[in-house]
Formats: structure tokens, sequence, C-alpha cells
């Protein structure tokens, strides 16, 4: 009882709200830590060619200092989830944010897992 | 002596063939007075026993009648008219007159009743051209009548129906294949039922059995016009293209299909696959033609020509991303041209 109660409070807070943000999210991630991290990883990526630019501006020893002041305060007017320091590499399907090996997206444990049932292709157990 | 004897026995033999020729010759010239003649001279021969030689000398005066009636109509119209010639003669007159006398010359050889068999054999000319002059026209008109008044073998629904399903089967074997029906033998069937109901000549022809009524051309078009595919056809579609898409049998029918989802890369490997970059490398490199807008002189300028030297290096954009790139600082310094005026 409590738990699908639980359930269901989870359920309709995952559907954000209409009247601020644009879309609605329905798709089923681990947990929530997880649908920020895509979040973040979203706006990083639209942002991206604007950060870019705007740091070409300030890291620089050319341009008068005022023009580089100028730059700093528009970076930091930009949506904080749009820099790409805040993207944590989590596990795919855990959603654990440490012990996570970047070339299949896994955590250790996940990760052994599969590589004991076979099912990591060129993965076998180390001896020498 | 031999050789005297049979000279005179050639010459006699000589004399005698010249003797049997001019005779021949001299019974010929009295039979050849006319083509009556030469018939009743026909029908004699045919009374007694057909001999070989009656035969031949039959050919021989059939010959010679046709050369006989080629001078005699000649005379008034040209050879080659003479088919032509006949024919009206046959149409102008009921009979040919030769034919007639034939008929008339076998009744009296004859020794039955001379007027009554004369009349039935005219009768019976009278019959054969008739048929022979209908066949000649073209005949058919008979089969027409009939095939007019045949009905059409009417298809109820609901058969038609399950003709149509019986050829598309939708059932799945245990393997997952679809079970086909025996191609040949649905097709054959229908096409000889339609082979004998539909008529040899075209279709419009006849009477019309005014089953279907006439449907207006405009609203059709005006139909075909609106909204070309509608949802339905759509779903209609994806359904026949999901039945259709059977699972693949080896690993090759995999293969092919992963290449064509866009999982499986096209073998031999293109390096320029999916890039459709069309520029030529001058315009990647040489960029300067983009920094008109901006001043000449000053930090600015400087600080362009390092960002267009940095892109000319770079290979993962686009020239267009690279003209963007320029326009976005354009824009920028543009803004704060006013700022910068300050100080």
């Amino acid at each position: 009882m409590a738990a699908s109660a639980l359930a269901w409070a989870l359920r309709a807070a995952r559907q954000v709200l209409p009247s601020p943000c644009p879309r609605q999210v329905r798709s089923y991630y681990v947990d929530w830590r997880m649908l920020r991290d895509v979040k973040r990883r979203k706006l990083a990526y639209e942002y991206a060619d604007e950060r870019l630019r705007i740091n070409a501006i300030r890291k620089n020893t050319i341009l008068p200092k005022e023009l580089q002041e100028v730059a700093d305060k528009e970076i930091a007017d930009l949506p904080r989830d749009s820099c790409p320091v805040r993207i944590r590499n989590r596990c795919v399907l855990t959603s654990r944010p440490r012990g996570v090996k970047r070339r299949w997206r896994l955590s250790r444990i996940v990760f052994r897992h599969f590589a004991d049932h076979a099912q990591m292709s060129g993965i076998q157990r180390a001896m020498w | 002596s031999t050789s005297s004897v049979l000279s005179t026995e050639k010459d006699k033999s000589t004399a005698s063939k010249d003797g049997t020729t001019e005779v021949a010759s001299k019974s010929q010239e009295r039979t050849a007075g006319t083509p009556k003649q030469k018939l009743l001279d026909i029908i004699g021969n045919m009374k007694v026993e057909v001999s070989y030689r009656n035969k031949l000398r039959q050919l021989k005066t059939r010959e010679v009648k046709k050369e006989a009636t080629n001078k005699l109509e000649g005379l008034d119209r040209e050879g080659t008219m003479l088919q032509k010639a006949t024919e009206g003669v046959h149409r102008g007159k009921p009979l040919n007159p030769e034919l007639v006398e034939a008929a008339s010359a076998v009744a009296s050889s004859l020794p039955l009743n001379k007027k009554q068999m004369e009349s039935e054999l005219l009768a019976q000319l009278r019959r054969h051209e008739e048929t022979t002059d209908k066949q000649k026209k073209g005949g058919t008109i008979n089969i027409r009548n009939v095939i007019s008044e045949m009905a059409v073998k009417r298809q109820s629904p609901a058969q038609r129906g399950v003709r149509i399903s019986n050829r598309i089967s939708l059932e799945l074997d245990e393997d997952g294949q679809r079970i086909k029906p025996g191609r040949l033998s649905p097709q054959s069937f229908d096409s000889r039922r339609y082979f004998y109901c539909v008529p040899f000549q075209s279709l419009k022809v006849g009477r019309r059995l005014n089953i279907f009524t006439k449907a207006s051309t405009e609203t059709e078009n005006a139909l075909k016009t609106v909204s070309a595919p509608t949802i339905w056809d759509l779903e209609f579609a994806k359904e026949v293209a999901a039945v259709t898409a059977q699972p693949p049998r080896n690993g090759f029918e995999e293969m092919i299909q992963w290449t064509k989802e866009g999982i499986l890369w096209e073998f031999p490997i293109d390096n320029e696959a999916g890039m459709e970059d069309d520029a030529e490398f001058h315009e990647h490199i040489f960029l300067e033609k983009h920094l008109e807008d901006f001043p000449k002189q000053g930090p600015i300028r400087h600080f362009m020509e390092l960002v267009i030297c940095g892109l000319s290096k770079n290979p993962y954009l686009t020239v267009k991303q690279k003209i963007e790139h320029i326009e976005w600082f354009q824009k920028y310094f543009e803004e704060k041209k006013e700022f910068l005026q300050e100080i």
C-alpha cells in the first residue's frame, strides 16, 4: 500500500509541471539523480558553442581587460547546468557515481557481473 | 533392210501418231465449239467409269474451257477482272448459266423424273451459293447474337472474398514461415472460368446489360487530389510492411537488415561516409574574406586573425560552422562597440 503510494508519487513527481518547463519527462531513468545528470548534459550541449566563444574572449591577453570582465559577467549569467563541469559520468545501469569505467559506462560491480557471465565482448579474466 | 524396216515402221508409227493427233485435234475442234459441249462431255464422262485417261481429258478440257471463257469474257472486260465478273454474274443472276445447263444435263441423263430433278438440283445450287456468300462476308452474325443472349455469370461477393483470401494466406507455420497455397491451382481455375465467360470480341459490342451505373469522373479526381495519403492508408502501409518483413533466415540477411538500419557500416569502409562537406580545401583555410567587416587595426583584428588561424587548422568543423563562429564574434563586438569606444 505504502510502496504503491510511493511509486505513484514518484511517477507523478517525474512528470514535470507544464508551466515552467516546455517538455514532460516520461522516460524511466534509474533515479532522479540520473535524470538531473541527463538534463545537465542536454543543456551543456546547447550552450557549448557560446561558452567556448565567451571563454575565448576571457582567456586572452590581447583584448582589453574591460571586455574580458564583461565576458565574465556574461558567462556567469548563463544557466548553471549549462557548464560541462557539473556532468558526472554515472553508471548507465545503476547510476552509481563512483567506480565507473569510462569505456563501458558501467560501474565496477555491473561490469564484473556481466564479464563473469561472458556477456562482455572481448573481456577475459586476467591471469599472468 | 532392218534399218529401212525400222524407218518405215517409224514412219508408219509417226504417220499413225500424226493421224491420231489429227483425229484428236479434229475431235477437239469439234468439241471446242461451245463451253456447253464441254460440260456435256464432262458429265457424259462422269457417267461412264472414270478412268485415268478420262480424268486427264477432263483436266485438259477444264483448262481449255477456262481459256475459252477468258476469251469469251475477255472481249468485253479485261482478263484480270474475270473473278470479279463471275462474282458479279453470281450476284446479278441467281445462278451461273453453265451450272444451270449442267444441272439440266444431269437431270436429263438420269432415268427419273427430269423436271423434278432439275428443280431440286437448282435449289441445291442456290443454297450452296448463299452459304458461300455468307462465309465470304464473314458470317459471325449468328455467333454475335448467341453471345449477347448469354447471361454473364456473376460471382457473389462472399465467394470473391474467399477466393482473394485463399490467395494471400497470413497463417504462420511453426517455423514462422507463411503457408503459401499452391499458386497454380486457384489462378488457373479462375482464368479458365473467365476464359469461358468473356467473348472473343471487344467488350463494348452487343446489348448493354445495365448492371453498373457510369460513375462521374469529376468526383473521382476530386477525391484523389484531396490529401493523398490518409492516416488509414499509412496504417495499412505499415501493417503490410510489418507482415511482409519476415525475420532473417540466416546471418547474411541479418547483416543486410542491420546495414539498412545503419547499425552496421558499409564495406569496404568509406572514410567519408556521412560527411557531406562539398567545400574545397581553400574554403576551409583562406577565411580572411570573412574579416572584411572588422576594423583593420587594433587588438580585435589581432584576436580575429588568431581565431581564423585556429579555424583553418580545425578539420572537424564544416565551412558553415566556421562562418557562423566568425559571425558570432562580429555580432558580439558590434554590440560592445559603444563600450569599446569609451575605453
